[in-house]
C-alpha cells in the first residue's frame, strides 16, 4: 500500500509549524515524511495516487496545548468549527473538495497537535513541543515496517 | 434611497492570501472613508535577514510566501548577485524562466479558479462551485498539478524550494527528467486556452479606471527575472533606480506601508500592467487566444484580470515548453560567490506583480540591510481606490450584495497580503450625512 506522510504549517508562525517538526523528526528516524504549507489546492494535487495518508497539522479545539487528536477516515470527520494551522482554507476544504472530486485515498489519518501561539516567529510552545517528539515516535513505531520498506522500494 | 445607517461586516474575507482588514464607510450616497489595512511579514523578515549571510537570503525570503517562494527567491538572489557583481551563465538564467513558469502556472490556476472563479459564478467559496462544476475544479487542479510537479523538479520539493542559490542553482536537472513533463505541458496548453474561454465567458462589471501600469520590460521576453521597469506614463528605469521613483507612506491605519509613484500616487502591478505593456511579448498562441477572446491592451477593467491570468497560464505553459525543448545543462550550475561589500537591488515578476528586493552587504558577505517590496504593498493603495469608486456604484445594493462585490474588487488583485496566513476582515459601514 503506498503510504504518503505530509506534515502542514508553517515554522514562521510559531506553533502552526509543529506539523512541519513531526515530518522534520520523521525523517531524522529514517521515514519518509514531506512538508507542505497545508493549503487546500498543494495537498489535493498529491493525493490521487496515494492508497494511505498520513497528515499532521496543527489544530485549535480549545483543548490543552500538545493535546495530539487523531481522526481517521476517507474523508476523516474532522469535528466542526476546528481551526486546522492558520490557513482559513486547509485540511478540512481539502477533504470535501477532494470528496466531490472523488480523488480522496483509501485510508486517511489526520494527528492534530493543539497549538497555543500562532504569532509570527519560530519559537514552539514547549508543550507543542513535547507533543511533536511523541507523535513522531508514535507514527515510527507505528508505522516502521512499512514505511521503510517503500523507502527502500522507492530509493530502489 | 435609505439614509439609514448600515454596516457591513465580513469577519472573514477568504479566498485572499493573506491576514488583515478592510474598512469602507458610506455616508449617504458617498464613500467617505476606505482603508484596507495589512499586516505585512516582509517587515519582520527584513529584520530577519541582519546579520546573516547573503546565501541564506534565497532560502529565508522563500519561507515568507507559500504560494509564490520563487518569486522571493529570484528577486533575492538576483538583488545579491548584483551587490556581488556576478555574472550568470544563460542556460542558469534560461532555467531560472523555466522555474518561474512554475510558480505562474501553480498561482494562477489556484487564483483563476479556485479563488475567483467563485465570486462570477456566485459562489461562496470553490468548494461550492466544485459541486456543481465538477469539471472546472478538475481542470484547475490538473493545471496546478502540472505546475507543482515542475516546480519539485525545479526546486527540490514543492513548497519551500530549496535548490535555487546565489550564483546559479546547487542542482539542476537533467535533460531526461524536464522531458518527463512535455505531454503533461501539452495538455496544460490545451487546458490553458480552454481556460481563457471559460473566464472570457464569465459576466464583468462595467468598471474602467485610468491605471498607471507598472510592470518590467525586456526588449526580447514576456517579463519574469529581467528587465527595465516601465508604466504607461514614462516610467523607463533601472531596479537601482526604484527608490528614486517609488516611495512608502506610513497611513495610520495600515501596518503596511503605501507605496506610491512619487508625485503621481497609486499605481497597478500584476498581470493586467505586464499584458498591457508587454503584450507584444507573448506566444503567438497566448496572442491569439486573447484576440480571439477580443482581450485587447489596454485592459483597464480589473475584474477581466482573471482573463488576462488565463492568457498568462497559456504563456507560461508554451513558455516551460519551449525552454525544456531546447534545454542543456549549463555547464556550471552554480559560480562561486566570494564574500564582497556592495549593495544590490532587483525587480521580478511574481505572479501578483513586481518584488522588490534590495540588500546592502558587508565584507563578510553578512546583510547590513534588507528592503522588500512586495506587489501587494504595491497594489495596497491602488485597491482602496479602486473600491473608493466602486463601492459608490454599489451604494443602493443589499449590503450582503455590496460587501460580496467589494470582496470580488479586492480579489481582482489577488492579494497576498501577508504571504503567510489568510485572515482578512471587510466591514462596509454606512452612516447618515
Amino acid at each position: 500500500m503506498k503510504t504518503r506522510i505530509i506534515g502542514c504549517g508553517n515554522l514562521q508562525r510559531m506553533d502552526d509549524g509543529a506539523g512541519v517538526l513531526v515530518a522534520q523528526r520523521l525523517r531524522e528516524l529514517g521515514i519518509l515524511a514531506e512538508v507542505q504549507s497545508g493549503g487546500t489546492f498543494e495537498l489535493l494535487a498529491g493525493w490521487d495516487d496515494n492508497e494511505r495518508l498520513i497528515l499532521i497539522d496543527a489544530v485549535r479545539t480549545g483543548a490543552p496545548a500538545g493535546t495530539i487528536h487523531v481522526w481517521e477516515g476517507s474523508p476523516p470527520q474532522l469535528p466542526h468549527a476546528t481551526h486546522f494551522s492558520s490557513h482559513g482554507f486547509g485540511l478540512a476544504e481539502a477533504f470535501r473538495l477532494g470528496q466531490i472530486l472523488n480523488c480522496l485515498p483509501e485510508r486517511i489519518t489526520v494527528f492534530g497537535i493543539e497549538g497555543d501561539q500562532f504569532g509570527m516567529g519560530e519559537q514552539v510552545s514547549p508543550d507543542v513541543l513535547t507533543a511533536t517528539e511523541r507523535l513522531a515516535q508514535q507514527i515510527a513505531k507505528e508505522f516502521a515496517s512499512d514505511l521503510q520498506q517503500e523507502a527502500v522500494q522507492l530509493a530502489e | 434611497m435609505s439614509r439609514a445607517a448600515r454596516t457591513i461586516r465580513v469577519d472573514t474575507l477568504a479566498r485572499v492570501e493573506g491576514e488583515g482588514a478592510m474598512h469602507i464607510n458610506l455616508v449617504g450616497e458617498r464613500v467617505a472613508d476606505v482603508k484596507l489595512r495589512i499586516y505585512e511579514p516582509p517587515r519582520f523578515f527584513e529584520a530577519f535577514l541582519r546579520g546573516r549571510h547573503f546565501s541564506e537570503v534565497a532560502d529565508i525570503t522563500a519561507r515568507i510566501c507559500g504560494i509564490c517562494p520563487i518569486a522571493y527567491q529570484m528577486s533575492a538572489i538576483h538583488a545579491v548577485e548584483r551587490a556581488l557583481g556576478l555574472r550568470i551563465d544563460p542556460a542558469v538564467r534560461l532555467l531560472r524562466r523555466l522555474f518561474y513558469c512554475g510558480e505562474w502556472i501553480e498561482s494562477h490556476a489556484l487564483h483563476v479558479y479556485m479563488l475567483h472563479a467563485p465570486d462570477f459564478l456566485g459562489y461562496q467559496d470553490a468548494i461550492a462551485m466544485a459541486k456543481d462544476h465538477p469539471e472546472v475544479a478538475q481542470r484547475a487542479l490538473r493545471l496546478k498539478k502540472i505546475g507543482n510537479h515542475l516546480v519539485a523538479l525545479m526546486g527540490g520539493r514543492e513548497i519551500h524550494p530549496i535548490s535555487a542559490a546565489v550564483g546559479g542553482f546547487y542542482k539542476v536537472p537533467r535533460p531526461e527528467q524536464l522531458r518527463t513533463l512535455v505531454e503533461d505541458l501539452k495538455r496544460a496548453v490545451d487546458a490553458s486556452i480552454e481556460t481563457v474561454k471559460f473566464a472570457a465567458g464569465l459576466e464583468f462589471p462595467d468598471f474602467e479606471q485610468d491605471y498607471e501600469f507598472v510592470a518590467l520590460r525586456h526588449p526580447d521576453e514576456y517579463p519574469f527575472n529581467e528587465g527595465r521597469l516601465v508604466s504607461n506614463r514614462g516610467l523607463d528605469i533601472d531596479a537601482a533606480e526604484y527608490e528614486d521613483h517609488f516611495t512608502e507612506l506610513h497611513v495610520k491605519h495600515a501596518n503596511a506601508l503605501h507605496s506610491v509613484v512619487r508625485g503621481r500616487g497609486s499605481y497597478l502591478v500584476g498581470p493586467m500592467a505586464r499584458f498591457n505593456l508587454n503584450s507584444d511579448k507573448l506566444t503567438p498562441q497566448a496572442k491569439q487566444v486573447a484576440a480571439d477572446v477580443k482581450l485587447n491592451p489596454p485592459v483597464r477593467n480589473p475584474f477581466r484580470s482573471i482573463i488576462v491570468r488565463a492568457v498568462e497560464l497559456v504563456f507560461a505553459c508554451e513558455e516551460a515548453l519551449r525552454i525544456i525543448e531546447q534545454y542543456e545543462p549549463p555547464s556550471q550550475p552554480r559560480v562561486d560567490a566570494p564574500n564582497r561589500a556592495g549593495v544590490g537591488q532587483a525587480i521580478t515578476e511574481a505572479p501578483r506583480g513586481i518584488l522588490y528586493h534590495r540588500y546592502a552587504i558587508d565584507e563578510k558577505g553578512l546583510i547590513v540591510t534588507a528592503k522588500i517590496v512586495p506587489p501587494t504593498s504595491q497594489n495596497q493603495k491602488r485597491i482602496e481606490d479602486d473600491l473608493r469608486e466602486y463601492a459608490a456604484r454599489l451604494v443602493a445594493w443589499p449590503l450582503d450584495e455590496a460587501t460580496w462585490k467589494c470582496e470580488q474588487a479586492i480579489r481582482n488583485y489577488d492579494p497576498c497580503i501577508s504571504c503567510a496566513t489568510h485572515f482578512l476582515k471587510l466591514t462596509v459601514s454606512r452612516e447618515e450625512r
